[in-house]
This record gives structure tokens, sequence and C-alpha cells, in this order.
């Protein structure tokens, strides 16, 4: 093939990927063909087929930056946005309220905020979902680029009565966390537990009441035991634990979403047997609890 | 994981439509809504972004009629590809049925192929799922560029690269031409409601 049949067949191939959206592919053709044409003497008009060239790969660029600097998430219609509530509420078969939740967490999850939020502030009605909603409602408004909404939203919540001193605490540390990751340095107000209001709480509870949890370790250190933690707050089928830090090495591979097919659960009337799956993990990073670390395990079956 | 509705008597299933960006996965579903009019039971829903990629999913949903009895409803998903929307694949990946992989052809997206393949064994294994075990077939997209003169990969190239291990049905396709798109899909099909009536038993 001569060189001229060469370089047509290159910029052939540019453009087809163009066509299709392959920029990364049709630049290095476009580079190619430049650079065939720049080192052989015999072609005429270099400059200007070389300006040519030069003017596809700008326009490719401008492109490929449309690309990475699209809209993340566009604010979708209210059809688009029924469809993916309807869509990922996995449990509907079995339980409308986790469906409810699973819902709104995909909204979230699709950068569709302003909706999630309307969804979440439903599901704030809900005793075993108000926690992991009222987290949520905060992480929406900070997507939202509302950090100072988020803030005093959490102080309306620890002025009022919704929710328990435990539960405010768990919430708190968890935005001080998120602004903490933004480099932000707001402190919250920390809310003391009545006696009385934990008593209280703990009737409320529609799951039993668990005291210990029992977690089969399955990479090392320590693979092939169960250690034992105490559980410091629970929603529901939702257990917080604080991990000090001198035991952290035995979470460290534990990540958000991992799963636990044989748990054991200590009440004081029973022990038994379920399943669960990690709901969030997080190191705390002020309090008298600093250094240690936060693990929400959501129990999925008994 | 289908939905078995023992009281109507009806599955509704759900088949994902996973592969590298600008790979042809939309192509897939707008191809099957246009041809396979009478088995579509809903609007083909779309959510793209600049330049027509996928921004969270594309969505179609199908009815196949009665089997052994059951009403079978199937929902058709595809993922973006591109390589940042990770969590979204994984989400829509939930609770998945069976698979079409659609492979590009081309020369260049070679690497793509292998990195998406790999992207769905682990997407699956976060699932509890085996991506030797679940229902999944191979489709080899855009053979019709050949004719053009652009370096495509052979189908033993293909095969070499994604099937050595799977050993899956595999189709060469042009969904623009809407060439190996049904056959694809009815075997996609086929195996995951073998593999349904295994796991929900209603046909014994």
């Amino acid at each position: 093939m001569g060189d001229k049949e060469n370089i047509k067949r290159i910029l052939q191939e540019a453009e087809l990927y163009q066509g299709q959206g392959l920029l990364n592919e049709a630049r290095l053709k476009y580079d190619e063909a430049s650079d065939l044409v720049r080192n052989n003497p015999k072609i005429k008009n270099k400059e200007k087929i070389l300006a040519g060239l030069s003017k596809k790969i700008n326009l490719l660029e401008v492109d490929s930056q449309k690309v990475e600097k699209g809209p993340s998430s566009p604010e979708l219609s209210s059809k688009a946005q029924d469809l993916i509530q309807k869509l990922f509420s996995f449990s509907k078969e079995e339980s409308a309220e986790e469906a409810a939740l699973e819902g709104a967490l995909a909204l979230a999850r699709f950068g569709q905020f302003e909706r999630a939020l309307e969804e979440f502030d439903k599901l704030m009605a809900n005793d075993a979902h108000r926690v992991v909603a009222a987290k949520n409602i905060l992480r929406c408004h900070i997507a939202l680029d509302s950090e100072e909404t988020a803030a005093d939203k959490y102080e309306v919540w620890a002025k009022g009565d919704m929710f328990s001193a435990d539960q405010l605490e768990t919430i708190r540390i968890f935005l001080e966390q998120v602004f903490e990751n933004k480099g932000l340095k707001r402190k919250l107000t920390v809310v003391q537990a009545p006696a009385e209001a934990v008593v209280e709480e703990k009737q409320d509870e529609e799951f039993i009441d668990i005291s210990a949890i029992g977690i089969p370790l399955e990479s090392e250190p320590g693979k092939g035991k169960v250690v034992e933690f105490d559980v410091n707050f629970q929603s529901g089928n939702l257990l917080s634990l604080i991990i000090s830090q001198k035991d952290g090495t035995l979470i460290e591979n534990l990540e958000v979403d991992s799963t636990f097919e044989d748990l054991q659960f200590y009440s004081p009337i029973a022990i038994f047997n379920g399943s669960g799956v990690v709901a969030a993990k997080s190191e705390i990073k002020s309090g008298p609890k600093q250094g240690d670390f936060c693990l929400d395990i959501k129990i999925t079956n008994t | 994981m289908a939905i078995f509705n023992l009281k109507k008597r009806e599955i509704e299933c759900k088949v994902v439509y996973y592969g590298p960006g600008r790979g042809g996965k939309t192509t897939n579903l707008e191809y099957i809504f246009k041809t396979f009019r009478k088995q579509i039971t809903g609007e083909m829903v779309s959510i793209n972004t600049e330049g027509d990629r996928t921004l969270f999913f594309d969505f179609l949903p199908m009815g196949l009629g009665k089997i052994k009895g059951c009403e079978i409803k199937v929902q058709l998903y595809t993922v973006p590809g591109q390589v940042q929307y990770s969590s979204t694949r994984k989400l829509v990946l939930r609770g998945v049925d069976g698979i079409v992989f659609v492979a590009d052809s081309l020369a260049v997206r070679r690497d793509k192929n292998m990195l998406s393949l790999k992207d769905l064994q682990a997407n699956l294994k976060e699932y509890g799922l085996n991506i030797f075990k679940i229902p999944l077939v191979l489709q080899y997209n855009k053979r019709d560029l050949e004719e053009q003169g652009i370096p495509i990969m052979s189908v033993e190239q293909l095969d070499h690269d994604l099937n050595r291990q799977l050993k899956v049905p595999s189709f060469p396709g042009s969904a623009l031409k809407g060439d190996g798109i049904g056959v694809a899909l009815k075997e996609c099909m086929k195996l995951t409601l073998k593999s349904l009536q295994k796991e929900l038993k209603w046909a014994q």
C-alpha cells in the first residue's frame, strides 16, 4: 500500500471511530496520520493538510471535554423518576417499607436528590428506617451543595424528640465525618442520653433487643474465629457497633455491602443465627471515641 | 432474582445487556423495540447524556406469553458502559437473571472488552453470583464494519479472548443491521428460563 493510501485508510478509520463516539481511538488515528504526513517528504501541501488534521483533533478535544464534563446526574422527568423508584424497589414483594427505602436510595444514587428528599421525608415516619432516612436526607442536602442546610437540619432534630440521644449520636458522627471528608470543620451539638429516654426507646422497638453480635472472620487476621462485639445502638434491624481502635485490624477487610451468612445474635432471651450486611463503616474523627470505628450491620434474615 | 407470582401464575425476570461503552447495547435494545413489536409491552426508556451515551440505563419491558402455564414477563436493561459509571452498573445488575454480553469486534476495543467482562465478573461476585453459572451469551457486535475495511477481530480471536473459559453460546452480530440480535436474545432467554425452571420449579 502506498503512503497516500495508507494515510487515507487511517483517516477513514479515524472518522468511523469518531462517528461511533470512540473519541480516544479517533484521536490516536488522527495523530498517526499527522505523523505520517509530517515525516513524508513526498507529500505536497503539508502545512494545509496538517492544519486540517489539527482542526479535527481540536474538535475531538472539545467533544471529549463535553463528555467528561457532561452532567453526571441531570434532573429527570417525574415519569423517569417514578420508573427508577419502581424498578429499583427490589423488596416490593416482601416489604412495602423496605421497597420504599430502596426506591428512595435508588433516586439518590441516580442523582435525583430533590425527589429523593421527598421520599426520605416520608420514610421519617417509619421507626425502623428513620435513622437511615435521616442520614440520607443529610447526604442529599450535601449533594445539593447545601452543607449549611444539612447542619441546620441536624440541629433541628437535636432539639426535637423525633430521635433518641443514641440515634442522634449516630447521625452526628455520620454528619461530622462527611464534613471532615469534605474538609469542613463544623461542630454539631452533642446530645446526652437521659436514662429514662433510653428505657422508653427500648420499649418501642419492634425487633427483639440484641445486646451483642458474633461475627465470623473470613480473612486474616483471625480467619475462622468468631469475634463478639457489644451492640451500642439498635434501630429496628440496624445494629450499630463501636469497635475500639485496638480491634480495628479485625474489621479492616470489611467493606460496605459485605455480607455475612452466619452471624450470631445474643439477646436477653435467646441466642440465634442469621445473616446481615455491612450498611456503613466509618472511623470516628472526634469526641471521646476518636479513633474508634463505627460499624452498622443490617440484619437481613434470622 | 425473578419474581414468581404464584397467584397470577406470572414470572417476571431481568435480562441485562452488559459490555464496553459504545459497543452497541442500546442499539440492540432499539432494534428489539422496533422489530419485536408484538412482544413489547411498554415504551423503551433511555436516559442518555452528551453524545448519546447511556448515563443510567435503558429499559424495555417484554411479554413472551405463556410457557408451561406461566405468563413470562421480561425486563431488558442496558448498563452504562463507560468505566466511571461503575456503581450504576452494579445497581442495574442487581437481581439479574440472564446476561447478553455485547462485545465490540473493533480491533482497537480488544482491551475494553476484556476489562468489561472482568468488571461483570466482579460485580456479579458482589451479589454472590458466579459468571460461570449465570445464564450468559456473548454477542460479537459490529461485524458489518469489516465490509468497510475497518480492522475487526476474527470470531476466533474474540472467542479466545472472552470465551476460552466461559464456553457459553456466542453470536456474531450487527446491532445496526439487526443481524444476530434476535438469536442472541432468544438463546439468553432459553438459558434464563431453564435456570428459573430449575430454581423456581414452576414447570415440574
